[in-house]
């Protein structure tokens, strides 16, 4: 096993290096530059600003350069935001769209699990169908829906809760709507998902032999049922984390949440090539660790699994 | 298909009779065939929208713009508006309507009772005697038609979308989780890899270099959407490989494709179905964000996607054009849901004494 | 099972706890934020820099006017140049020399002195090749030298601008140029603090770091979050300044600004979305007022059948501008028939054509398509947006009603969109200008000229030209505005090189019982310093 799992770390450091290669070079094929704009720059002053930003070298010479920089840790200063480098933004808005996304994932994993047994268990009672129909909802609802509505009801009408903001205006409150609108989506799935893989789970002849020999539901459901059927949740996990960055974008716009989250899209339509390049190399480092862990983690909740 | 039966193995005829026992089950399930029932309804709505007695999906009539949902004509509601309008500015100033006021409803409702318009079919028409069931959108068309021929392309890319993702998927997952070893390993680092490319700009440069046609746009949604179900298959193959029936095919000399295909997907097939029918609404919305890149269907054509998403933020003020695309998109996927649901119970050989 | 249905009681039990807490939480900042004055602004995009000689942008221009001053600034209602460092001026007879008399008390917010120097010096920086300032071609336009610097040819000492003593500061125009006064106020000819900048080096600018000489002082800085500013305690006219602290709120979404505004989290919201358009038109707080910028069709001449003016004159008479803007854009915005919008006391909008129906007909049959047939597969472009979509939609309808001619719409992302148009690589595309400075030419030359980088339709006529060649050479006055009113007319009036569609006006909302010296203004700036609460 810890065999494994040296090789399977080390498997990441060339997954990173070619991400970074290629992403380099693709961006560069999109149409249109960091600073292409509606009036004409004239082209003196254009290239005048090239110069400052090394892009008039040779593109090998300018992706030489960047992973040498990447390497010793510093993305480079963002093309849009001219004041703060993009190792500034990322250090700025990871820890807000983590705290966002942590929660909200943790959430849908205590209550969707929970549904997602519930409903096993009721199979086809109207415990079971109110569940899914509340995650049905969820997953066809969605965030730029709910968010507004959400919005409109609890801080338009009810003025419970702030419009929009971040904790050091609004404190908690500022979280709640943000949570519960991006909190739905992985419910929805994580209940549906492990309904699925519950019901499975129950009928599996290790259940039944339990239950043979009398043992309580409770204690069957904790002790075998859980861990077998949580397996296609982990699977889902490992992306799902990693997309609490990319999959907040929405609902940081909505609610004004300065996380990473916007930087995603923003920088992609602002072609701001070293902002892209940060936000992916963080995107898939936290990505490619969540796969590794879920790949250890499989060992553990099924002990039929090996490696070997 | 009898013949085929007799042709196989002693495995093949229990596969049959367990579809057919499936298919009693299935039609058992109520909500599953109420499922199977609105699909089937909706299906044949989008489809032969051409021949429906609606309205050109396009045609704007700027005169009827946002009209709530009503079962009478434009016109009347027209009057009603403008009535609504002068009486309460009347009543700002304390006083009945005065005879100019008067006048210009009668003038109103003149044109109204004639005023003809010659729509882009060329036929001539007494506009105003159009009937929005469920009212009209910013430049004044009628929503019912803009919902149902948006259902066409939404209902076909979340289904193309969603199956061409579980087909690529499965399979991929299930190989590498059997297989293991070094395949696994570089199919899995590869999915990482594509998952991490900056997918908006691929997709701005797929464009740039091939333009924008369906076939594009469907390669756009197939390209990155399998990537989570090869890694939940995976995940799941790799928990069943050394299980025992497994073994024994391995010693009875099974293949790999055939041990894979005919052992291990179909019991991992819950999963997947539900999976599959969870990707449907995201593969809708995906579209209208592909249409806000300038892929996706084109403007004034419109997808449930685009209609929800154009309609989000009259939420508060024209709210049908939120609520009837929403609500229509939202009971699609429930019946979709329900009849997934009931397939995979179905198709569970161990529920079979249940019902 | 049990310890399950704890926990997700538990949960559920959180839930609301976080709703209460929340709740509590926003009563005691209200109470907390009720004593100093402060001014929430919804200032659309995260600005992109403070610094003077990187900015280019709306959001970063009213971030500017509450940190720096320069020698002159806005005056609140008329925008029209008063003093601000620089206490008085004077100009040559021949209009060539301009000096400025720094005031005593201007000092940076650490308290050091501004003098003739520094604005030399900042000004040389803005102009150096290596600062890459966007705006430098501004002063490349009127000043002596800056453009040969700017662009490398010539050292820095070729730029006419000097420092006769400590506070007296003088420079040299390319010709006579009145309205250069006007452009002082704008941040390329900014006063930067030299000596911060040599301190910190790129980093100047952040919190803590900076030293500004404006109304207000940089108080916190957090991206895509909120800027603070506070009022400044070492500015000369500190006792006119009445806010104690501005906002700034970089809002994308305008759904979310408009609520804000609605619940009262922000004071001013400058865009709406366009589906509550109608019911934010009825709120209190909205005005409006015409602004400098224009709506057109670009259309791509160097191919057929758009390179025949009857084509697109055609096209251009086939529209109801009135309809368009009381039914589609709804905002009060003026019907163009021409490209340059009216300049208040100085040039009426020019009717150059008007809409006839029958007449485009004929126009599009002389061309060679009778009745629409034959016509070419066409695409209007546009820049991803629902305004520019329903108008696309509604241009498509109106052509095909009148004209018989089916075209498609198409929408592109802003990047591949600019890309398309730089390589004339459309057929008709959706565009907007406003004009740098208050005259006709930035319309006229910046747009038609078959020269200018900006005429994407490639838009070519040696008799417009010549025209505007010949309104180059003569003295400011009706004379030489009557010759650039006969080229527009001859532009768009003959040969449609482009069609336009309406002036834009601006959207504000403002309690304006609550704040007091905000003024509609015709470009849409509101000095800070004249802000009050009434």
């Amino acid at each position: 096993m810890s065999k494994f799992i040296i090789r399977r770390a080390l498997g990441l450091i060339p997954t990173m290096l070619i991400i970074i290669t290629v992403c380099f070079f693709l961006i560069r094929v999109a149409p249109g530059g960091p600073f292409s704009s509606e009036k004409k720059i004239p082209p003196q002053i254009m290239k005048n600003i090239e110069a400052k930003y090394h892009l008039d070298e040779p593109l090998v010479m300018q992706y030489g350069r960047y992973v040498v920089n990447v390497i010793r840790g510093d993305l480079g200063p963002s093309y849009k935001y001219k004041d703060y480098d993009v190792n500034y933004y990322i250090g700025e808005g990871l820890p807000k769209s983590l705290l966002l996304g942590t929660l909200s994932i943790l959430l849908a994993l205590i209550l969707g699990m929970a549904a997602g047994m519930f409903s096993a268990l009721r199979q086809n009672t109207w415990v079971d169908y109110t569940w899914m129909s509340f995650a049905v909802v969820g997953i066809s609802v969605p965030t730029f829906v709910l968010g507004p509505i959400l919005m409109f009801i609890f801080s338009i009408n009810l003025k419970w809760l702030p419009v929009a903001g971040w904790l050091d205006e609004y404190g908690v409150a500022a979280l709640v709507l943000p949570v519960v609108t991006l909190f739905y989506q992985y419910f929805a799935t994580i209940a549906r998902l492990s309904r699925a893989s519950f019901l499975e789970a129950i009928r599996s002849d290790y259940v039944r032999t339990a239950k043979a020999k009398g043992l309580k539901t409770s204690y069957i459901m904790m002790k075998h049922v859980l861990k077998g059927a949580s397996l296609p949740v982990v699977s889902y996990l490992g992306p799902a984390f990693s997309g609490i960055i990319t999959g907040s974008i929405v609902v940081e716009q909505i609610f004004r949440v300065p996380g990473l989250g916007r930087h995603f899209v923003q920088s992609a339509f602002n072609r701001d090539y070293t902002m892209i390049m940060g936000t992916v190399i963080v995107y898939s480092l936290i990505l490619v660790i969540m796969n590794f862990l879920v790949d250890v983690l499989y060992g553990y909740l099924d002990p039929r699994i090996s490696y070997s | 298909m009898s013949t085929k039966v007799v042709n196989e193995l002693n495995q093949e005829v229990k596969g049959v009779s367990l579809w057919m026992d499936a298919w009693r089950r299935l039609r058992k399930n109520k909500m599953a065939m109420g499922g199977l029932v609105v699909m089937i309804i909706y299906a044949v709505i989008s489809l032969s929208a051409g021949l429906l007695p609606i309205y050109s999906y396009k045609q704007q009539v700027l005169e009827h713009q946002y009209l709530p949902p009503s079962t009478r004509p434009a016109g009347e509601l027209l009057i009603e508006k403008k009535v609504e309008l002068l009486s309460a500015f009347a009543a700002k100033e304390g006083r009945e309507l005065n005879a100019v006021e008067l006048e210009e409803i009668e003038e109103l409702k003149e044109r109204i009772a004639t005023e003809t318009k010659v729509l882009l079919t060329g036929e001539e028409v007494k506009v105003h005697e159009r009937v929005y069931y469920l009212g009209t959108d910013e430049l004044g068309r009628d929503l019912l038609a803009r919902i149902i021929y948006g259902g066409q392309v939404s209902i076909m890319i979340g289904l193309i979308g969603a199956l061409a993702s579980m087909i690529i998927g499965v399979v991929l997952g299930a190989l590498s989780g059997y297989i293991g070893g070094a395949f696994d390993s570089l199919l899995m680092r590869f999915v990482d890899i594509m998952y991490s490319l900056p997918y908006m700009l691929l997709v701005i440069i797929m464009m740039s270099m091939f333009g924008k046609n369906i076939m594009n746009l469907f390669f756009a949604l197939a390209i990155v959407s399998w990537l989570t179900v090869c890694r939940v298959v995976r995940g799941q193959i790799i928990s069943l490989k050394n299980a025992e029936f497994v073994e024994a095919a391995r010693a009875s000399g099974a293949g790999t494709w055939r041990i894979v295909l005919r052992h291990l997907i179909p019991n991992t097939m819950s999963v997947i179905v539900v999976y599959t029918t969870l990707r449907v609404p995201s593969f809708i919305m995906l579209e209208a964000f592909l249409s806000f890149l300038g892929l996706g269907v084109q403007a004034p054509y419109a997808s449930w996607g685009v209609l929800i998403h154009d309609g989000v933020y009259a939420m508060t003020t024209y709210p049908w054009m939120l609520w009837f695309p929403a609500i229509v998109m939202t009971l699609f996927l429930f019946s979709m849901n329900f009849f997934g649901d009931g397939l995979r119970d179905a198709l569970d050989p161990q529920s079979k004494n249940k019902l | 099972m049990k310890k399950l249905i704890i926990a997700a009681l538990l949960v559920m039990m959180i839930v609301p706890a976080f709703v209460f807490a929340g709740g509590q939480q926003e009563e005691s900042t209200a109470v907390a934020a009720a004593e100093p004055v402060v001014f929430k602004y919804h200032n659309g995009a995260e600005p992109e820099s403070l610094d003077p000689a990187v900015i280019e942008g709306v959001p970063e221009h009213s971030i500017y006017m509450a940190l720096f001053e320069g020698l002159v600034t806005y005056d609140p209602e008329s925008l029209d140049a008063i003093p601000g460092v620089a206490e008085s001026w004077e100009v040559s007879d021949d209009g060539l020399t301009w000096t400025f008399y720094l005031r005593n008390n201007a000092v940076w917010s650490d308290g050091s002195a501004i003098t003739a120097q520094q604005f030399v010096d900042s000004w040389l920086r803005f102009l150096a090749p290596e600062t890459a300032a966007v705006y430098a071609y501004l002063p490349g336009m009127v000043i002596k030298g800056a453009a040969e610097y700017n662009a490398g040819e010539a050292g820095p000492e070729a730029v006419a601008i000097r420092a006769l003593d400590d506070h007296t500061f003088q420079f040299d125009l390319t010709g006579p140029a009145p309205y250069v006064l006007g452009m002082l106020s704008h941040y390329a000819f900014a006063v930067v603090p030299l000596h911060t900048i040599e301190e910190f080096g790129d980093a100047w600018t952040r919190p803590g770091n900076i030293v500004s000489n404006g109304p207000f002082n940089l108080k916190s800085w957090t991206p895509q979050d909120k800027l603070i500013v506070e009022k400044s305690e070492t500015y000369w006219d500190k006792d006119a300044v009445k806010l104690d602290e501005i906002v700034f709120y970089p809002i994308d979404d305008t759904n979310t600004a408009t609520n804000m505004y609605l619940n009262g989290e922000i004071d001013l919201l400058t865009d709406t979305p366009p589906n509550q358009l109608d019911k934010m038109k009825l709120d209190d707080g909205y005005i409006t007022n015409a602004t400098f910028i224009t709506y057109y069709y670009k259309v791509n001449q160097t191919k057929a059948p758009f390179n025949d003016a009857r084509v697109r004159k055609a096209l251009g008479m086939a529209i109801d501008r009135q309809e368009l803007v009381d039914k589609v854009t709804r905002g009060g915005q003026f019907p163009a028939y021409g490209i340059t919008p009216p300049l208040p006391g100085l040039y009426p909008a020019v009717v150059a054509f008007e809409e006839d129906f029958d007449e485009a007909r004929a126009l599009l049959a002389e061309a060679g398509y009778p009745n629409g047939e034959g016509f070419p597969e066409t695409t209007i472009l546009y820049n991803t947006s629902e305004g520019h979509k329903n108008i696309a939609q509604y241009v498509q309808q109106k052509w095909a009603e009148v004209l018989n001619i089916e075209v498609q719409i198409e929408n592109q992302e802003w990047a591949t969109y600019l890309d398309n148009m730089q390589h004339q690589n459309f057929d008709i595309a959706r565009s907007g200008w406003q004009g740098d400075y208050v005259d006709p030419n930035t319309f006229l030359t910046d747009l038609l000229h078959s020269e200018s980088g900006n005429n994407d339709g490639r838009y070519a006529s040696a008799e417009f030209d010549a025209l505007l060649a010949k309104a180059a050479t003569m003295p400011g006055g009706q004379e030489r505005l009557d010759v650039l009113a006969e080229a527009e007319q001859l532009a768009i009036g003959e040969d449609m090189g482009c069609i336009p569609f309406y002036y834009y006006n601006t959207a504000n909302w403002i309690d304006l019982d609550e704040w007091g010296g905000w003024y509609p203004t015709v470009q849409d700036i509101h000095p800070w310093k004249a802000i009050y609460k009434k």
